[in-house]
């Protein structure tokens, strides 16, 4: 199909245009368009999920059929896999937000403030929750929370509703995910394996080209390394979505994630061998690049592994041991990724299955959840002080921007977005309304009027613009709260000005009491993540920091480099920031390698001299790193555990030295 | 002979057959994941998730005959 239209752009350029073996109207269309097949392949499946979940919620004759067709729009995601997971974490949610809504009805159905004083402190509780996750795991914390917006504070005049309004809310969701599901299985959605598979591998020759430029001691950026290690943790939430893609999707999965950890080890073994004084010989250093440059997926030929280390082994200069220790454990990290990338095209158990725990801090998230709460509490106040009857409404649209900004990098941009999307969205809903249908009670011109802008709007969210997509998304998603399809319909002037004045006001409220409340300031997020990047290298090697394997341990740190790097602000600041994390990680991982190393020994009789070593890599003294690392080789000359830990405490002693070396020339960032 | 169906009741609440039936099925599939990795399933066709949800509905049709 690509091939196709990439013909007919060719047939269609101004040269060659007579001669075109395309009709001419097909040409017009895919030029004016000018979007990929797949995305009107993406709108068009959207569109008829919408229809079937409206169908099916009409026939079934459910209370609030616009649920099941507001679930299909939520799941809108462009791959299967995605869609399904996304669908399995919303079912869940709403277990839990109508069992709380239930909870706090039935707690306090007394009295109407007392219920909004609960529901503001239960949606910070799961913007909070939101916090410490990432992916659909955060939606789904947040999706708990805005439930309770839509039944609790719904019903909030009648309370002994609120298990009937909850119920038929999940059944709506039910159809709606089941709706998708269904036809992103016929409508054969694509698949996120391949694309992943292709980002990976890229990836991977970036991390090449990285480690080439080090060997032949090219100035390497620091920043492009936090962005690259920004892009394999980014990678994380989609990998978790590949388990409900296929039957194979769990092996896939498992071989992706210990892709991106391998990759995070990569990059560490290629900035410990930039931080070693470079070997000299020139030939050398063209056979270890030549290394690099066969095909990600190709393996390595007679050994070229051992053959380099061996000739760095047999090199005179004095830095060889920590050179080869260096070298080795970069060779093995890039055969290791090679593997894991066999194992994910192949779908089989990759050779170590690794985990990619996450690093959320618990401050940010904590700050979040109290602000969050804050705002909502002050936007309820506002309404429950103007005493209108119908504020129920507004309240659940704030609690719902609230709960989807918290998922993104910045809630007030998101909200911001919000507030140019309801207008869009009214004004879409009116024409559709009172203009298109006017009165008509066939379902089949309800789905061929909902097309244009159904699909319209599934352009926008699978186009490249994030700042569109969200605004796609936001007005697809307004445009059906305010319309509200019901069976019949029931063409309501003053229901139409009602629903979207309070959609305006409620999210021009929110705005406000985010100007009032501020999110967390990203200046703010650096300086909290740096003192916990800081604070952690303190108890490197303490019984709390033993919970994952060294490897695990560096993608946890890399998340929060990653999130560093993610957290804007002025370009020196920025900059100091950034090198200030990675060389807090690089520290923190060479520590952690050496000590793994020296775990070995502890039944050994160099058990004494390990124990002395290890003391000197939690003071980070690099003295007596060294010193150690030479007692140990002295002590068993022909014993090679000895002779490889010796040469790791070397490494370990190199880097600790050059971050402190880097830590003295530049101004540090104070932490708070 | 008219097939009868069971209610499923949750806390006083009727739930449809259906329900049970689409949510058993559900585990079915779920619990035969692992066979369908082993026998190499979806390397038998060629959109394995048509495949898959066929291996769905036919199980939530045999549950549906024959309990």
């Amino acid at each position: 199909m690509d091939m196709a239209i990439t013909a007919a752009r060719t047939e269609a350029s101004p040269a060659r245009g007579a001669t075109s073996a395309v009709p001419a109207p097909t040409q017009l269309a895919l030029r004016l368009a000018g979007l990929p097949i797949s995305s009107w392949a993406f709108a068009v499946r959207l569109w008829i999920a919408v229809i079937i979940s409206l169908l099916i919620s009409f026939w079934l004759q459910l209370e609030a059929p616009f649920s099941a067709a507001l679930t299909v729009l939520l799941l809108a995601e462009p791959t299967r896999g995605q869609a399904l997971a996304k669908a399995g974490w919303r079912l869940i949610a709403t277990i839990i937000g109508v069992s709380a809504s239930i909870a706090i009805t039935g707690f306090l159905s007394q009295s109407g403030d007392l219920i909004l004083a609960a529901f503001a402190a239960w949606m910070g509780l799961c913007v909070y929750a939101a916090g410490l996750l990432d992916g659909y795991r955060a939606y789904a914390a947040v999706l708990s929370g805005y439930t309770v917006g839509l039944i609790a504070v719904q019903q909030i005049d009648s309370p002994q509703r609120v298990f009937e309004s909850g119920f038929s809310r999940g059944a709506a969701i039910a159809v709606g995910a089941l709706s998708i599901t269904l036809v992103n299985n016929l409508l054969f959605a694509p698949d996120r394996y391949p694309r992943l598979m292709v980002q990976l591998a890229a990836i991977h020759r970036r991390i090449r080209e990285y480690a080439k430029a080090v060997m032949q001691d090219e100035v390497t950026d620091l920043t492009a390394t936090a962005l690259l290690k920004r892009e394999i943790v980014a990678l994380r939430p989609d990998i978790a979505s590949l388990a409900t893609e296929a039957s194979s999707g769990p092996l896939r999965g498992a071989a992706a994630r210990s892709a991106i950890v391998a990759f995070v080890a990569e990059l560490h073994a290629i900035r410990a061998l930039a931080a070693l004084p470079v070997a000299a010989d020139p030939a050398f250093r063209e056979r270890l690049t030549s290394v690099f440059d066969r095909r990600h997926d190709e393996p390595p030929s007679i050994s070229p592994v051992g053959h380099v280390i061996d000739s760095a082994k047999n090199s005179a200069d004095a830095t060889a041991a920590p050179l080869v220790c260096a070298l080795s454990e970069l060779l093995r990290t890039d055969e290791e990724v090679r593997k894991n990338l066999i194992a994910l095209k192949s779908g089989m158990r990759p050779p170590r299955a690794w985990r990619a725990p996450l690093y959320q801090s618990n401050r940010i998230a904590v700050e979040s959840g109290i602000r969050a709460s804050a705002q909502f509490a002050i936007a309820s106040a506002l309404f429950v002080l103007t005493g209108w009857p119908a504020t129920s409404v507004p309240l659940s649209i704030v609690a719902l921007v609230i709960g989807l900004g918290a998922t993104t990098p910045s809630p007030r941009g998101f909200t911001t977005i919000a507030l140019i999307a309801s207008p869009i969205a009214i004004a879409l809903a009116g024409v559709f309304e009172f203009l298109i249908l006017d009165g008509v009670s066939d379902f089949p011109l309800l789905a061929i009027g909902l097309a244009p802008f159904v699909v319209g709007a599934g352009l926008l969210i699978s186009g490249p613009n994030p700042a569109l997509a969200s605004l796609g998304r936001l007005s697809l998603i307004f445009f059906m709260v305010i319309f509200s399809p019901s069976n019949p319909q029931t063409y309501d002037p003053q229901a139409f000005v009602f629903s979207s004045l309070f959609v305006c006001l409620g999210i021009g409220l929110l705005l406000a009491a985010q100007f009032l409340v501020p999110p967390v300031s990203p200046d703010r997020r650096r300086r909290w993540l740096i003192a916990s990047a800081r604070h952690e290298l303190g108890l490197v090697l303490s019984r709390s920091n033993r919970r994952y394997a060294p490897e695990e341990a560096m993608f946890r740190d890399a998340v929060r480099v990653a999130q560093i790097a993610a957290a804007a602000g002025t370009d020196l600041q920025h900059r100091i920031a950034v090198e200030e994390a990675l060389s807090h990680f690089d520290q923190a991982a060479a520590i952690r390698l050496s000590d793994a190393k020296l775990t070995q020994l502890a039944d050994s009789p160099l058990a004494s001299l390990a124990a002395e070593a290890r003391t000197a890599l939690v003071d980070r003294d690099a003295q007596r790193i060294r010193a150690s690392a030479r007692s140990l080789r002295d002590a068993a000359p022909g014993d090679c555990l000895a002779i490889a830990t010796s040469a790791a405490l070397l490494l370990a002693g190199a880097v600790i030295e050059a971050a402190s070396a880097q830590a003295a020339n530049a101004p540090t960032e104070k932490g708070s | 002979m008219t097939h009868t169906f069971r209610e499923l009741v949750v806390g006083g609440v009727l739930l449809a057959p259906f329900v049970t039936y689409a949510i058993a099925a559900l585990a079915i599939v779920l619990m035969i994941r692992p066979v369908l990795r082993f026998t190499r399933f979806a390397k038998m066709f060629s959109h394995a998730s048509v495949a898959e949800l066929s291996v769905y509905v036919t199980i939530l049709a045999l549950l549906i005959l024959f309990t």
